[in-house]
């Protein structure tokens, strides 16, 4: 049986685990508290992350790399954006070329997609990704959730759903568009900070459908632009992922929107929307795609733009052929 | 004239090919023939009716359009009635009719090793060619005439090495039909193993080179066949090779670049056999099982077909005409005058290996060994076996991992290419003409039939540009020779090149600007810098 190795013991990655090992599979988190990888196995909580959620006895945790390396060949990277690179870094110490690293991160780094990354920082040439509109409190209380994995490897896809498919509750659909999945799922953190900035500034529903299409059709742009396949970001990753952020009132990315809209002044402007937004918009002018939404959204987060002042500089814009 | 070749040499493991032929051929024909009737249960199209049809179907359609003589003509007409009995053929008649044509393919791609063609080739042959070539001693790991006219460089110890640990898979950019010749040569000069090697059919009807090939372990590649069956043969034979530890030479190009522009990408088909046959010895647990690729890159000042190339690139005909037959390299002439007066000049011809990758595209260090992009040390075995030290069979992931080493191999020729003075004058100037023409459509711009640069601007966007591929690093260099010479000296050796070879004078210089006499072959000149992009030109 295929033992799945999660990288990070979060909100996602623990409600993953537990979903994952009710269905009889073999689950392993790793986190760098050895307090919460005691907690996990002693008395199956995770209260930092998971305050009152009592998780199924198979999940087990470690907060030693090298273990979780030794027991699984398919390790899910699931910390949060910022952890990203010296995670890798770390994993590149402990794994070799038979593992298999697919990430859950909806975020760019500096240096590029997350896959890249991987393959810079470590030996694992087999990576993949997994997104889509499954949040952690969806899983934790049974209700349907599906994702896409997609990895140019077909050994990628198929692992992934041997490991982490749970019907009724989790579907694991299959892709080989990595480049557009990984895009499609950092696009929409960012653009999921757009969706606050116009809640906040009381938009209304109609400016919020034009909003959600133009931010998907700039978002296939980018994504053709860099390898990836249009149809995609219609897909989970995409207009699912996109569709679900851009309703969650509690995210950090929404939250930061709402609260700039609303012309409060927040200390901490970042989040993994506005690291992906900072990341792609030169990914963007470099490959010559026009991305006025997440321009305009950088220029506010940045604060050098006013978000009414955005808004009709969008506006304003030369419509195209839809 | 002596050569003075390194101390240590390479392992001829090509002197007991012709011993062990007959055994090579039988296992190729083996293993063909049980893949297919593997396949063949599956059905449909992997069906043995499917697969004898599509070999008949491509036969008969190439012999339409080709066969002149009276035995093509009779082929033809055997083909055709094939192609009429196979729908009432027992599945018995048809195996053995898969035997027969996998047993004559087999027999028409197979090699042949003389050694003492190879002994006359390697002692005789560059003692005459050493007049023109005139081979400098070993210096700092390149090789060359004192005056520096050819240069074999790259980490030739640590490839030396890697030919006694493992098999070396060469793989080389393509522009001319000279480039086995010189390649084979500079194997030879840099103390490397002599290789088998794939060499498109066309070749062999020059009789010189048709000679030395047949002789020397070429392999001969049918590019008008494009049947899956022969396709089995020529990768199986491929991969038994390597099994058997034969290195290898191959031009992953596919064939000679007909713009001039180093490779963007690479034909995967030969190159996966190396990640197969790696395979195959770690499942036999085979001491000196590694294999070893190793991009490399040949640097022309001159090509000797740059006028027939250029041509059939620009011209529509260009898409169809995939083998030349009648270019320079058909000329023994061509190639005399080709020899005389362009290896006679300065730095001519660099021959750059590169470190070596193994098949998954992993770097290789000095001892052997891969390791990742950090550097740390990697078992290749791992990528392809399972927890148990067995190997898992996954023909995708496969086909995945060959595609990245192809990926890598076009990162590696940027990166090893070296630009002549002839590759950056004719760039410079034209983008000078690009931006005075306000367009960069080539189509446009050769419309002019001439164009001028200033001698002064051209000088400095050469200067500009040395430095910034120096700073860059990835994109190859101007050849040593001219990196410290005066941009006004580059301009000038330029300029000789480019008067030395072609029918008219590529450039000259009419007082202070330099006149593009024709502007076909400065486009194919300067499209070895396509990949640099524009930015460290204007």
């Amino acid at each position: 049986m295929v033992v799945i190795g999660i990288v990070g013991a979060g909100e996602w990655g623990t409600s993953l685990a537990d979903v994952v090992a009710r269905r009889g599979k073999p689950a392993l988190l790793w986190s760098d508290s050895a307090e919460i990888a005691k907690e996990i196995n002693e008395k199956h909580t995770n209260e930092r992350h998971l305050p009152g959620v009592a998780l199924a006895p198979p999940v087990r945790a470690t907060a030693d790399l090298g273990e979780l390396a030794a027991a699984a060949q398919l390790l899910l990277l699931a910390v949060r954006s910022p952890r990203v690179e010296a995670t890798v870094r770390a994993l590149g110490d402990v794994v070799s070329g038979r593992h298999v690293v697919v990430h859950a991160i909806g975020s760019q780094t500096h240096a590029g997609r997350v896959s890249e990354l991987v393959r810079r920082e470590t030996p694992v040439k087999r990576v993949g990704v997994v997104a889509g509109p499954a949040l952690a409190k969806d899983l934790r209380a049974g209700r349907p959730c599906a994702i896409v994995a997609a990895s140019p490897f077909e050994g990628v896809t198929a692992l992934v759903r041997q490991a982490v498919e749970a019907t009724p509750i989790l579907r694991v659909y299959r892709s080989s568009d990595l480049t557009g999945v990984e895009l499609a799922s950092a696009l929409t953190g960012a653009y999921t900070v757009a969706f606050g900035l116009a809640d906040g500034i009381g938009l209304g529903t109609g400016p919020r459908a034009v909003l959600l299409c133009r931010a998907l059709a700039e978002a296939a742009r980018l994504g053709v632009a860099s390898g990836g396949r249009e149809r995609t970001f219609s897909g989970l990753a995409g207009l699912g992922n996109l569709v679900v952020r851009a309703s969650s009132e509690d995210s950090d990315d929404y939250q930061l929107g709402f609260k700039l809209g609303k012309g409060e002044t927040p200390a901490r402007r970042e989040t993994e929307g506005t690291r992906a937004a900072q990341a792609l918009v030169p990914q963007a002018r470099a490959l010559g795609v026009r991305a006025p939404i997440l321009e305009g959204l950088t220029a506010v987060v940045e604060g050098g733009v006013a978000v009414r002042d955005a808004v009709t500089r969008l506006m304003e814009s030369h419509a195209e052929e839809e | 004239m002596a050569f003075v070749r390194p101390v240590h040499e390479a392992e001829n493991r090509l002197a007991r090919f012709n011993g062990e032929k007959a055994a090579i051929l039988a296992e190729v024909e083996r293993r063909v023939v049980e893949d297919n009737l593997h396949r063949a249960r599956r059905g449909g199209e992997a069906s043995l009716e499917y697969v004898l049809n599509d070999v008949a179907f491509q036969e008969i359609r190439r012999l339409e359009r080709s066969a002149r003589s009276s035995a093509d003509k009779k082929r033809l007409g055997e083909w055709r009635d094939l192609a009429r009995r196979l729908g009432g053929m027992t599945t018995e008649e048809k195996r053995r009719h898969l035997e027969r044509l996998v047993e004559e393919y087999a027999g028409d791609v197979c090699g042949n090793f003389r050694p003492g063609v190879y002994r006359f080739a390697t002692r005789v042959l560059p003692a005459v060619l050493g007049g023109i070539l005139s081979p400098r001693s070993l210096t700092d790991g390149s090789f060359g005439d004192p005056s520096g006219k050819i240069v074999v460089d790259g980490p030739l110890d640590e490839l030396r090495e890697a030919a006694d640990r493992g098999t070396l898979v060469v793989v080389p950019t393509h522009l001319s039909n000279m480039d086995s010749v010189v390649l084979g040569w500079s194997l030879y000069i840099a103390g490397l193993p002599p290789c088998t090697y794939g060499a498109g059919k066309n070749l062999f009807s020059n009789p010189f080179v048709s000679f030395f090939m047949h002789n020397l372990g070429a392999y001969r590649v049918d590019r008008r066949i494009g049947h899956a069956l022969y396709k089995d043969v020529l990768k199986t034979y491929s991969q038994v090779l390597l099994e058997r530890g034969y290195h290898q030479l191959f031009f992953p190009g596919g064939t000679r670049s007909r713009p001039g522009s180093v490779e963007k990408k690479v034909k995967l088909g030969l190159l996966s056999t190396a990640l197969a046959a790696f395979q195959t010895n770690i499942a036999e647990a085979k001491p000196h099982g590694r294999i070893y690729i190793v991009p490399a890159t040949i640097n022309y000042a001159i090509t000797l077909e740059a006028e027939t190339l250029i041509a059939d690139f620009l011209a529509e005909e260009g898409k169809h005409r995939y083998i030349i037959e009648d270019d320079e390299f058909s000329r023994l002439g061509r190639i005399a005058d080709f020899s005389r007066r362009v290896l006679a000049m300065e730095s001519s011809l660099v021959i750059r290996y590169g470190a070596p990758l193994d098949p998954l595209g992993n770097r290789v260090d000095p001892e052997g060994e891969s390791i990742d992009p950090r550097g740390h040390r990697v078992d290749p075995a791992t990528y392809v076996t399972g927890p148990d030290g067995k190997v898992e069979h996954d023909p995708q992931r496969d086909a995945e991992y060959t595609r990245a080493l192809g990926e890598e191999l076009v990162r590696a020729y940027r990166r090893l290419t070296v630009f002549m003075p002839t590759h950056m004058v004719a760039r410079a100037i034209w983008e000078r003409l690009a931006a005075a023409a306000g367009t960069r459509d080539p189509f446009r711009l050769l419309r002019a039939g001439e164009g001028e640069a200033p001698v002064d601007g051209v000088r400095e966007d050469v200067a500009r540009a040395r430095a910034a591929l120096v700073a860059r690093g990835d994109a190859g260099v101007l050849a040593e020779r001219y990196q410290t010479m005066r941009p006004g000296d580059v301009v000038d050796e330029a300029l000789v090149m480019f008067r030395g070879y072609h029918t008219r004078p590529v450039v000259e210089r009419v007082g202070e600007r330099l006149i593009a006499r024709d502007l076909r072959l400065l486009f194919y000149y300067q499209n070895r810098t396509a990949h640099i992009g524009t930015g460290v030109w204007s």
